[in-house]
């Protein structure tokens, strides 16, 4: 184990840099695993069986059926694509409007701590009230997008191909301030000196933007995208109330109706861990590039 | 040394003593959070003054009352001691043994017949035709009809309507005429639209919206004891029925795609359509002028028959079971004794509770007490409910993936959508072992 | 130097406050309306098609913190003449107040209990944890550690799993563990939920704050805690008010746990406004007060941390 160059002198004032680690990371560490290791386990053991939580029969164990039957069920293979579309929408959505936002709002402007506040209040909402709410907005009849917009009698919610797009129309506007503000932190941590630098070699605005910044915002980013990604694959709440047609059934809702409409408590446990693989993989990949970005 | 001894035995006596008298005087029953909660508690401080028991009726909503329930159920938790539970959730609970048997207290009290017969058998029985009860029926509800009377009684849309249909525009007698209304009435230039029907299929919406048709087309969902479904989910009269159900949707307000008792009251008390079904619970929003600006103007019918002459309205309502991991469950049956006493009854229907009491229903009193009695009476009698299986979730999952996208999406055809659905529910139940 | 603008700039920086107005018109609309809704007399709240201009009313208010139920006849002269402003206006909806039989008090519709469970379960689970959140970071960016990728990403990995999963699993041992229905219960819920945004936001932060300043300090003279304490959480307060503004968003909106569980006791708000649902007509003006009342508590936090949020990094003078 490596010791720091300055270790030495400090050891010689108060705590030793290896006690001080141990202090700032270990109670953390214990408690989540102290409180996450029992539902992991129970979860994984359920998935081998074919426990169902609303009876006291008890769970016998069947091996890997509840896997063979979700991977050969096609509803589920059809999840699965409905909710990488979603997440890829979304995410690049929230991407889009909260980086363009915060680009917009890196410059001196008046009341500009008011502004990121109001900027913020989408995010500040309970999804489930967004969900409610914004189902009344999409209405034809009683609803104001298609009242201010003159839309007419256009159908946001009824039409299935139109559906997946109103949902994650709802999702963008609720995290991309989440986007917004983390790159905004990100934008203002970025040298001055660099851009005056850039400035007096007359570089032009994109090389200032793809050499310069982005890759000085890219970890924050990066972050950021991670949490999103990770949170749109539970996309649950609003969506739910939003639409529940077969065309947006993302995995959280199918997730949802199997454990506690249908209270198959092992079929859903055995879902969730294909899921979770899933997250993780995509997750990994996610954080190498973070661990690039950071590098450079 | 002794004294304090002495002294912390004593207390601890007291304690013990007045403890088991202090935990018999309070009763819990879980509901949702609906008004006939309101009613309930309003008609369980009654049973206070009378005996001196606290009852307590907690509430929470609608569309979390079955994960709270049986998740206390599943911990074999005492907080509750009753619960009013849903009609559907018969099988899954009894099978499980979170009721308590209430066999012997429906014989001994006769209630198969002082209670609507209909009742008896959705909110009480399983499985089907045992004899086993397990809840004592409490609230009754079903599937209606609410209507704009004035568009109805306007005379220039009563000569229209004979001009172009031949016969005279009233509260419909069929389903065909159910139709035609709602073809006529179709005006989207003029944000009129013919009819609002349950198009939700998150849960069991639109199952039961479909139902009315079904079950008025002579059609089924299968044979309840046996458990054969194919040949008669996917009869010719099923077939019809859903097709009549089709028809339907054709008519309704644009964006109607996931639409329950929320909208299709919404549809009458913002002047957008001209019938709209509902549950009768819902029905007493209509008739108040705060809540709905149309109230005056607002009539009920009951499910109309189809055309072979079977008259069917989807089932809804609860009944009161006993918890199996109650304390107090000597407590609960002495309420349930008072609660089925015709004078409890009658002040329950009094309070606004939809009492199933047959003799109360009956009652002139009754039918005439608001406008939307008369057909809740007509209406229980006739009354028609899905599978109680402990699966029937599963049943609905099914029925909600294939129904939707015919009836709101158009795709497919009744029969197509049907047989699919017979495969599906066969399925289910072989994997239950309920046929081979 | 003086900043001399070129005209490119000027116009540039023009458009991007004409683009900023626009953002905030769009992303507001809808928030505008949940809150017009807020004011609206009830049968205004669902008109087809909508209304814009209205008398605003406190009538929702009313209705939020009392339980009500439906008047099942008009309302008697003395009755209404007697009773308090917004028992009127309950009146004036269509509903009467539930009274309690004995005493004649109006029963409460426990909103403002919930208000306050939300208030408490979320500071507190807040502080615990952007302050476990910071020093975790701190200990993960500036000491090595054996296996740290791998413990990063176990603590990423907390977050992964879609509640529903862990909702019986998480009941079964509350219940064991006497944590059900208790307001810690909650709070250590909600610290181990976003422990893993803290720690990961603030290691962002932290990592980019250039080490050359403790070294700096130790050299100087400085202990390891001192050097933290005095330079490096200055500089990190950007991190640690987004991270505080985060975690607290967060568990100020969770909806499922609070579901599960709590009941009678420490029940927070989320689970409880969108259930106006009523006898057949879901009460928009009321679920809109209720949603607008417990938006004010976040948007003042923010707002009160918005210079925090917006600083930035200071120190760009020395180069990585």
């Amino acid at each position: 184990m490596t010791r720091l160059r300055s270790d030495t002198r400090a050891a010689a004032r108060g705590l030793s840099d290896l006690s001080i680690r141990n202090l700032f990371i270990l109670p953390t560490i214990t408690f989540l695993i102290v409180f996450n290791v029992f539902p992991l386990i129970y979860s994984l053991y359920t998935a081998f069986t074919d426990y169902r939580a609303s009876t006291s029969a008890p769970a016998n164990f069947i091996g890997l059926a509840n896997f063979r039957e979700l991977l050969g069920d096609p509803y589920i293979w059809r999840n699965f694509t409905i909710t990488a579309k979603y997440v890829v929408i979304s995410v690049t959505g929230q991407v889009i409007v909260g980086f363009g936002l915060a680009m917009l709002l890196n410059r001196p402007i008046p009341l500009k701590g008011l502004i990121t506040t109001l900027l913020l209040l989408p995010m500040m909402m309970s999804p489930a009230v967004v969900g409610l709410f914004w189902k009344l907005l999409y209405d034809p009849s009683f609803g104001i997008i298609n009242y201010f917009l003159g839309l007419g009698k256009f159908e946001w919610l009824a039409d299935p191909q139109m559906a997946l797009y109103a949902v994650a129309i709802v999702d963008i506007w609720m995290w991309s301030p989440f986007v917004m503000l983390l790159s905004l932190a990100g934008l203002s941590a970025v040298p001055k000196h660099l851009y005056e630098a850039a400035e007096i070699d007359r570089a032009g605005a994109f090389y200032t933007f793809f050499r310069i910044t982005l890759p000085l915002v890219a970890p924050i980013l990066m972050i950021a995208i991670i949490f999103r990604t990770m949170e749109a694959f539970k996309t649950f709440d609003h969506a739910y109330i939003l639409s529940t047609q077969p065309t947006t059934e993302l995995i959280a809702i199918r997730l949802y109706k199997m454990a506690f409409l249908e209270w198959q408590t092992g079929l859903s446990s055995a879902f969730a861990y294909i899921v979770l693989i899933v997250v993780v993989a995509i997750t990994n990949i996610y954080v190498k590039y973070l661990n690039k970005a950071k590098a450079r | 040394m002794q004294g304090p001894i002495y002294r912390l035995l004593a207390g601890a006596a007291a304690l013990a003593l007045s403890a088991p008298a202090a935990l018999s005087q309070e009763l819990t029953i879980f509901w949702a959070e609906w008004d006939p909660a309101n009613y309930l508690q309003e008609l369980v401080n009654e049973y206070e003054a009378e005996t001196g028991v606290v009852v307590t009726v907690e509430t929470t909503p609608w569309q979390d009352f079955q994960t709270k329930a049986f998740t206390e159920f599943n911990a074999r938790g005492s907080a509750y001691d009753m619960i009013v539970g849903d009609s559907q959730w018969l099988g899954a609970a009894s099978e499980a043994g979170h009721y308590v048997d209430l066999t012997e207290f429906f014989n001994a009290n006769k209630l198969g017949e002082i209670m609507a017969p209909a009742t008896v058998k959705y909110y009480a029985e399983y499985p089907g035709n045992s004899g086993k009860y397990w809840a004592v029926p409490a609230e009754g509800d079903a599937v209606g009809w609410s209507y704009r009377k004035d568009w109805f009684e306007d005379p220039a849309e009563m000569e229209a309507f004979k001009a172009k249909y031949g016969y005279d525009l009233g509260v419909p007698q069929d389903w065909k005429q159910l139709i035609d209304i709602a073809e006529f009435f179709h005006r989207p230039d003029q944000n009129r639209y013919g009819i609002a029907i349950y198009t939700d299929n998150s849960y069991d919406g639109l199952v039961m919206g479909v139902e009315n048709a079904l079950f008025s087309y002579g059609g089924d969902l299968g044979d309840y004891a046996t458990y054969q479904v194919d040949g008669i989910l996917n009869s010719e009269k099923s077939i019809e029925g859903l097709e009549a159900y089709r028809k339907l949707y054709s008519f309704t307000p644009p964006g109607w795609s996931k639409t329950f008792f929320v909208e299709n009251n919404q549809a009458i008390t913002e002047g957008l359509a001209a019938m709209s079904m509902n549950y009768f619970a819902f029905f007493p929003a209509l008739v108040n002028p705060a809540t709905n600006p149309n109230a005056a103007n607002t009539g009920f019918f009951a499910n109309p028959k189809g055309p072979y002459g079977d008259q069917f309205a989807a089932l809804g309502g609860q009944g009161i079971s006993i918890v199996s991991y109650s304390e107090n469950q000597e407590e609960s049956f002495k309420f349930l004794e008072w609660f089925i006493k015709p004078e409890t009854q009658k002040r329950w229907a009094e309070l606004g509770g939809y009492t199933a009491h047959a003799a109360t229903l009956e009652s002139e009193e009754f039918r005439k007490a608001t406008p939307y009695n008369e057909a809740f009476f007509q209406t229980m009698f006739m009354v028609k409910d899905f599978w109680a299986v402990p699966e029937y979730a599963e049943l609905l999952t099914a029925a909600n993936a294939r129904l939707y996208p015919f009836i709101v999406g158009g795709q497919g055809t009744a029969k197509e959508v049907l047989d699919a659905l017979t495969a599906d529910w066969v399925e289910t139940f072989k994997k239950y072992g309920r046929v081979q | 130097m003086a900043e001399v603008k070129t005209r490119g700039e000027v116009f540039f920086n023009r458009v991007a406050i004409v683009a900023v107005v626009f953002a905030i018109i769009v992303m507001l609309t809808p928030i505008f309306w949940i809150a017009a809704t807020a004011f609206k007399p009830r049968n205004l709240a669902t008109t087809a098609p909508p209304t814009v201009l209205f008398e605003p009313t406190l009538s929702p208010f009313a209705k939020l913190f009392t339980k009500r139920s439906q008047l099942r006849e008009p309302v008697p002269e003395e009755t209404y003449a007697a009773a308090p402003w917004w028992e009127k206006l309950v009146f004036d909806g269509g509903e009467q107040v539930v009274r309690n039989r004995k005493t004649g008090e109006a029963t409460s519709s426990g909103y403002g209990n919930r208000y306050m469970n939300s208030l408490i379960v979320s500071i507190i689970s807040t502080a615990l944890a952007v302050s476990m959140g910071t020093i975790t970071a701190y200990g993960f960016s500036r000491f090595r550690m054996p296996g740290e990728s791998d413990w990063l990403f176990f603590i990423l990995s907390t977050r992964m799993l879609p509640p529903v999963v862990v909702a019986i699993p998480m009941f079964l041992m509350y219940r064991a563990v006497g944590l059900y229905d208790t307001h810690a219960g909650l709070i250590i819920l909600y610290t181990a939920f976003n422990l893993s945004l803290a720690v990961w936001i603030m290691k962002g932060f932290i990592d980019e704050i250039p080490r050359e300043y403790e070294e700096a300090a130790l050299v100087d003279g400085y202990t390891r805690l001192q050097a933290f304490f005095r330079i490096v959480l200055p500089e990190a307060l950007t991190g640690i008010a987004a991270t505080a503004v985060f975690c607290f968003i967060t568990a100020w909106n969770e909806y499922a746990f609070a579901l599960m569980m709590t009941s009678k006791t420490a029940q927070t708000a989320p689970p409880y406004i969108p259930s106006q649902v009523g006898s057949g007509l879901s009460d928009w003006t009321v679920i809109a007060s209720g949603a607008f009342l417990f938006l004010v508590p976040v948007a003042i936090f923010t707002f009160l941390l918005r210079n925090h949020l917006l600083r930035g990094m200071s120190f760009g003078a020395i180069r990585k």
